[in-house]
């Protein structure tokens, strides 16, 4: 992960704390934009310096924001009218970017698709899937947790097709994961899209420079995979 | 004498059998969650209707002999026996003669059989006074053929139905609801028919051949405040006439209070009716869901798996929100979750509840939690909290279960910014969407796949991505595991795919192991 990655919050409330605490962790440049007076000064309050206070609705204030091509834009405004608003105004200003936006209904979701978010996560689609899985998938859910706790061996992991990767030109049917104990599930194909691809969508791959492949399994049993295929 | 009676009081309270035969025979008569009490009253409701439609019948026509011995021996032979069994279930010897024997030893006297007599043969006696029991021993007396008088207490076999038929006790509850001002209503009636009547009676006694009496006068005045007017009497002179016109104009205006007496009783007590229909519709359920607080966390949990309507109950405090529900077409009650007579009124001896807290404010949720489980622990409980704090005092409040839902979404949004490849993957599984579907094969209902080794299972051929399988012998979650193993009862197989791919499998490997 590069260090220069930058990203722009807009929004400083509760939903945005730990996002900011994470990506600091992760070496992220971070701008914080606050929408109101009393978010600004909470947000100093709380020790952060790098923090803006502008009206959104005002274009040119964010034009002067110097935003670049590789930025992350994220809309955490805990009002889904301003939301969509900023996420509209974001996409047409910097239409490039990607936008990432919370929404907390199916219908902001939609909205905020429409206005050009990239990515939508609804804060209550996941629990409430979870809460199905807790109520009639136990196993699912006890391996979803597994997958997503911090404390665990066991996990998803990215694994990009670097340049002198035996596995390049290979179909994905002919490599064998079974091997090393890790299960591919899904894939980037670049030919194809920059979409990620389930595996049970059932299309053949050809593995080229710069493909993600996704696999889950246990850390050293994915670690000993990367070795023997960077 | 003493130590016989002890004795025997111990073994009854000892008695599984004595405790099962009791319990299933109340749950019959009384317990309206009791599933098979339904069934029962259906009986009970169709030998009613029988047998009143017999003993009409019979007045006018002659009946077969054997139609007759059936009601004579049959019906009234059950309506006996539940008689009986009422009064056995209605209190309990054994108990107050325990009670009595441990009192007598606490306090250091001589145990003395007649105060628990006296206590049991009270509250026999009580119960044989009450109204219901009263009308139930009078249903049993139309059988006795030799007095043809009795038959009129026929209609005590129709008063019976009310024991059954919820709706006509709704309907009285309705009228109690107003019970202050139709007795208003009533003595005031009574006081204009007195006042006309007697007010006819000297204007007209004399002058009116059809009024020979007080009660001829009183007799018209009802007839006319109700607005019947049958006409058979009617005023000659003119104080009577003016009489006449008051009480018409003060029988309409009595008519008009009645009616919006019991108009604005029932549209008052409708959604508590409704919401009285809703409970008894989930309480026929073996298995159901009450979700506390009626908000976006619970509209997204309702569509996204497709929960069935009779297997759930929303309970909202706040109105507005409740009339929203109503109109998306919810289950939904207005109450407070965090109530302990909320909550009971649901069948949580019988029935396997979960409840969901899922109110915007952790400290609703918390308590709720506490509500529900200070009634029962078999109630499972999964609640929302906004923090890991608030999550750890949940599950100190007894939860079995928490979701962050904004600690979730933060974790995901992280990932869409620092591990945008895997982005979709995580929210795909998250939510269970497209591809990414994760679902368990329980072999117990799909036992075609017992005996198979996992080699010979082409999980490519249906789009899906076995994952792993949790071991019923070892109890043990195995992930990825070796193709050479062979697929045991009891295991579950959890994999990963379509929806419909998922259907298909499982379609080809129904099969319920005996």
């Amino acid at each position: 992960m590069s260090n220069k990655q930058r990203a722009f919050l807009f929004g400083y409330s509760k939903r945005s704390k730990f996002l900011i605490e994470e990506l600091k962790k992760k070496s992220f440049l971070l701008s914080v934009i606050a929408s109101s007076k009393e978010a600004y000064n909470q947000a100093k309050e709380d020790g952060h310096i790098d923090i803006l206070q502008l009206d959104i609705t005002d274009d040119e204030a964010l034009e002067r924001l110097n935003v670049s091509e590789d930025d992350y834009l994220v809309s955490l405004l805990e009002d889904n009218h301003f939301n969509v608003f900023l996420t509209l105004s974001l996409h047409s200003l910097f239409p490039k970017n990607k936008i990432i936006a919370l929404s907390d209904s199916s219908h902001t979701t939609q909205k905020l698709k429409m206005a050009g978010a990239t990515k939508v996560i609804d804060i209550y689609q996941v629990s409430a899937n979870r809460i199905h899985n807790i109520l009639h998938k136990p196993l699912a859910t006890k391996v979803i947790e597994k997958l997503f706790s911090p404390d665990t061996t066991f996990s998803l992991r990215e694994i990009t097709i670097s340049s002198s990767s035996p596995l390049q030109n290979k179909m994905v049917d002919d490599i064998n994961f079974f091997k090393y104990g890790i299960i591919l599930i899904g894939m980037i194909d670049r030919q194809l899209s920059q979409q990620f691809i389930f595996i049970t969508s059932g299309l053949e791959h050809e593995l080229n420079y710069n493909d993600v492949m996704v696999c889950i399994g246990y850390d050293k049993d994915l670690d000993r995979f990367e070795a023997d295929n960077q | 004498m003493s130590k016989t009676i002890i004795k025997i009081a111990l073994y009854l309270n000892g008695s599984k059998r004595y405790k099962e035969t009791k319990n299933l025979f109340f749950n019959l008569l009384y317990n309206s969650n009791y599933i098979y009490k339904r069934y029962f009253d259906i009986f009970m409701i169709t030998l009613i209707l029988l047998s009143v439609g017999i003993l009409v019948y019979e007045v006018k026509n002659p009946v077969p002999q054997w139609v007759d011995d059936f009601d004579v021996y049959m019906v009234t032979s059950i309506f006996s026996l539940e008689y009986l069994l009422r009064l056995w279930v209605y209190n309990d010897l054994h108990r107050m003669v325990i009670k009595e024997y441990n009192e007598s030893i606490f306090l250091n006297r001589s145990f003395q059989i007649k105060i628990p007599l006296k206590a049991f043969f009270m509250g026999k006696f009580s119960y044989i006074t009450s109204p219901s029991a009263i009308v139930d021993l009078l249903a049993i007396l139309p059988a006795y053929r030799p007095l043809r008088v009795l038959r009129i207490f026929v209609l005590f076999r129709i008063f019976k139905l009310l024991r059954y038929t919820k709706s006509i006790h709704q309907f009285i509850e309705v009228f109690a609801t107003k019970r202050f001002e139709l007795v208003t209503l009533l003595f005031l009636l009574f006081f204009i028919v007195i006042t006309a009547g007697v007010a006819i009676y000297v204007f007209e006694e004399k002058a009116n051949n059809n009024i020979n009496s007080l009660f001829d006068a009183i007799y018209w005045a009802l007839i006319t405040i109700s607005s019947v007017g049958y006409g058979d009497i009617s005023p000659v002179t003119p104080a009577g006439r003016v009489v006449s016109m008051l009480i018409i104009i003060s029988g309409i205006a009595m008519i008009s209070f009645v009616t919006s007496v019991i108009v604005s009783a029932f549209s008052e007590k409708l959604s508590e009716l409704k919401e009285g229909r809703i409970v008894e519709e989930i309480n026929k359920n073996e298995n159901f869901i009450i979700i506390c607080g009626y908000g976006q966390m619970s509209r997204m949990f309702l569509r996204e798996g497709g929960i069935l309507s009779a297997t759930y109950v929303i309970i909202e405090k706040d109105k507005n929100r409740v009339e929203m529900g109503i109109k998306e077409g919810y289950n939904i009650i207005q109450d407070d979750a965090s109530r302990h007579d909320v909550i009971s009124k649901f069948n949580i001896s019988n029935a396997k509840i979960t409840l969901l807290a899922l109110t915007g404010s952790d400290i609703n949720n918390i308590y709720i939690t506490l509500n529900a489980k200070s009634l029962s622990k078999n109630i499972k409980v999964i609640v929302r909290a906004t923090n890991d704090r608030m999550g750890k005092k949940a599950i100190l409040a007894g939860a079995d279960n928490v979701v962050l839902p904004n600690i979730t979404a933060n974790k995901i949004l992280l990932f869409a910014i620092t591990q945008p490849a895997i982005y979709r993957a995580i929210y795909d599984i998250m939510t269970g969407q497209h591809l990414a579907h994760l679902d368990e094969i329980p072999t117990l209902y799909y036992y075609k796949l017992v005996g198979k080794k996992l080699k010979t299972i082409d999980f490519k051929r249906y789009q899906l991505l076995f994952i792993g399988f949790e071991c019923a012998k070892r109890k043990k979650f195995i992930f990825n595991p070796s193709l050479e193993l062979e697929i045991a009862k009891g295991d579950i197989l959890l994999i990963m795919g379509r929806r419909v791919s998922i259907e298909y499998f499982k379609q080809l490997h129904e099969e319920v192991s005996i």
